[in-house]
């Protein structure tokens, strides 16, 4: 039987990320989720409102006030931006009644449905990983990865802070070292390569205003990445996908070719692992060269196994 | 060698405070050589609340009050690591102690926080830096605009623009009015910019991009938001 949970893709995946919304979409589907998306979303914030007070949780109440008028409790983000301002609302509004009662003040002056109880916010990665099983995905594995060497990106908004972010605190993921992510590239068949910058910033909150250290700090991820053996970073981000896909030559002018290396979304290498093409998941939408790298991967789409 | 070399920490002293001189005799005593680097004594002048007023009153930066000045936010700190004087206690000290000029000399340093919140995830009081820091450099936005980065005023405009009028981003669109901010909007045409922008017109993406479209009686939503500063 399918289970029904809610969807919130937010701005980037309905737009430039839309493969990160495909891909997620598609290995739900066969993973037997059925996903609800949330209606009439705005934006999240983008992180970019958390200086403002109160304000800063109006977006985001609005989004999960949407929700609970939906009738559902659960929401699977996979973007972490927005899964970070979501969880971030959420807990601000259980923590404190009068917090709580202010951001429903200022919901309701402009006619939106309020934030009556919490709902719990899900990141997709945790989602699969505890409610569809590790098992579960291994069983549906058509074209097992091996040989691909994946080294596994988190950022930072996916699991920082731990008392904050609902997924943690649910599925008792570690805040140091994450693994949920190296635990399904493993399930997939892939070689998983662990490297320092996993949990290390990209610097995309200011990835346009502040070029330079922002080219710094994704360089450092990719060329570690890259030294340590990785054919492909995989990440689950698409502010982290703009510095470390979409201007990977802004990492490059700071580190050099040691930071050229193909970026693709995790929920995108599930998608191939369960037989789906490159193109039914738009890894030609990396800017990457992760399409060449998954052509020569699979020589053919319908081949069944990955070899080099 | 580089003027006070010697002190730990030298990052946290300003040149200003430090005396060094090639040959000093005191009381008799030729101290000349290893002990020639002093640090003028400091005098705190008057006090300034403002800071510290508008972080408290700001429901995220109202956990300043429990800092206790240990350091671990700085330690683990992202930021800290590439920009020596980026220093998220020092800038909680200096609220706390009514310092606001020293503030208002790093205002182009405090907003280059990216909010990795590896400070939040670690401080043993409960403090949201992260955000604490955010409302400090939105003080500092208020008070000292000119000391700031013309491109940090674009970032903060065109995102709050965009949100203000539209209710969802767009991310080409933000970006395009980010540089048009800065004048810089000749970078568009440049080779990386075409190559993206010619890809995104030929896989549609830049057709789902102009109909984002709005969230339901937005021109009602949106005044909550520009009511915001900025
Ligand atoms: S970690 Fe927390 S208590 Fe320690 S200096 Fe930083 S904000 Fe203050
Ligand atoms: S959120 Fe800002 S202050 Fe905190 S560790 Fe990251 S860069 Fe430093």
């Amino acid at each position: 039987m399918a289970t029904q949970t809610a969807y919130f893709p937010g701005c980037s995946l309905k737009t430039v990320d839309r493969a990160y919304d495909v891909s997620t979409r598609i290995i739900a589907r066969d993973l037997g989720l059925n996903l609800v998306e949330v209606q009439d979303y705005a934006c999240c914030g983008a992180g970019e409102l958390k200086g403002e007070g109160l304000k800063s949780h109006f977006l985001p109440g609005r989004n999960l006030g949407h929700l609970l008028e939906q009738g559902q409790s659960e929401v699977m983000v996979s973007c972490n931006v927005c899964y970070h301002e979501l969880s971030r609302t959420a807990y601000a509004w259980s923590q404190d009644p009068k917090t709580a009662q202010a951001i429903n003040g200022m919901l309701e002056s402009v006619g939106e449905p309020p934030v009556n109880r919490r709902p719990s916010v899900r990141n997709t990665l945790e989602y699969l990983v505890s409610v569809v099983g590790l098992e579960s995905i291994g069983q549906k594995v058509k074209r097992p990865l091996s040989g691909l060497k994946v080294a596994p990106y988190y950022g930072c908004l996916y699991h920082r802070p731990g008392q904050m972010v609902s997924s943690i605190q649910i599925a008792g993921e570690d805040t140091e070292h994450p693994h949920f992510m190296h635990d399904l590239l493993s399930v997939l068949g892939a070689t998983v390569v662990s490297h320092p910058a996993e949990t290390t910033c990209c610097g995309g909150k200011n990835l346009l205003s502040d070029e330079r250290l922002a080219g710094k700090l994704t360089g450092r991820i990719l060329s570690q990445a890259k030294e340590s053996g990785a054919d492909v970073l995989s990440l689950m981000c698409p502010k982290c996908a703009g510095g470390l896909d979409a201007l990977q030559f802004r990492a490059i002018q700071e580190a050099g070719e040691a930071a050229r290396l193909p970026v693709m979304y995790y929920t995108q290498l599930i998608g191939i692992a369960l037989g789906h093409s490159a193109e039914e998941v738009y890894v030609g939408d990396m800017e990457s060269r992760a399409l060449e790298l998954i052509r020569r991967m699979i020589p053919s789409d319908q081949g069944t196994l990955i070899e080099k | 060698m580089a003027k006070g070399a010697g002190i730990v920490e030298r990052s946290l002293v300003s040149d200003d405070q430090i005396m060094e001189f090639d040959n000093l005799v005191m009381d008799g005593i030729d101290i000349s050589g290893r002990w020639n680097t002093m640090l003028k004594s400091r005098v705190h002048g008057e006090r300034d609340w403002q800071a510290w007023d508008e972080v408290r009153q700001n429901l995220v930066g109202t956990s300043i009050d429990n800092c206790i000045q240990c350091g671990l936010c700085t330690a683990g700190c992202t930021v800290g690591h590439e920009v020596p004087e980026f220093n998220p206690r020092q800038f909680i000290y200096w609220v706390k102690i009514g310092r606001t000029e020293e503030l208002k000399k790093n205002a182009d340093v405090v907003w280059r926080c990216v909010g990795c919140y590896n400070c939040t995830h670690h401080c043993p009081k409960g403090v949201n830096t992260a955000e604490v820091i955010e409302v400090i450099g939105q003080w500092l936005r208020k008070t000292v605009p000119n000391r700031m980065d013309p491109a940090y005023h674009a970032n903060h405009r065109s995102y709050r623009h965009r949100l203000q009028t539209g209710g969802r981003l767009s991310l080409p669109v933000l970006q395009a009015e980010f540089l048009r901010e800065l004048g810089r909007q000749r970078e568009l045409m440049g080779p990386e910019f075409k190559k993206v922008a010619i890809k995104m017109l030929r896989d549609g993406r830049a057709i789902k991009t102009l109909m984002i479209g709005r969230p339901r009686h937005w021109s009602k939503n949106r005044k909550v938001l520009s009511e915001m500063e900025g």
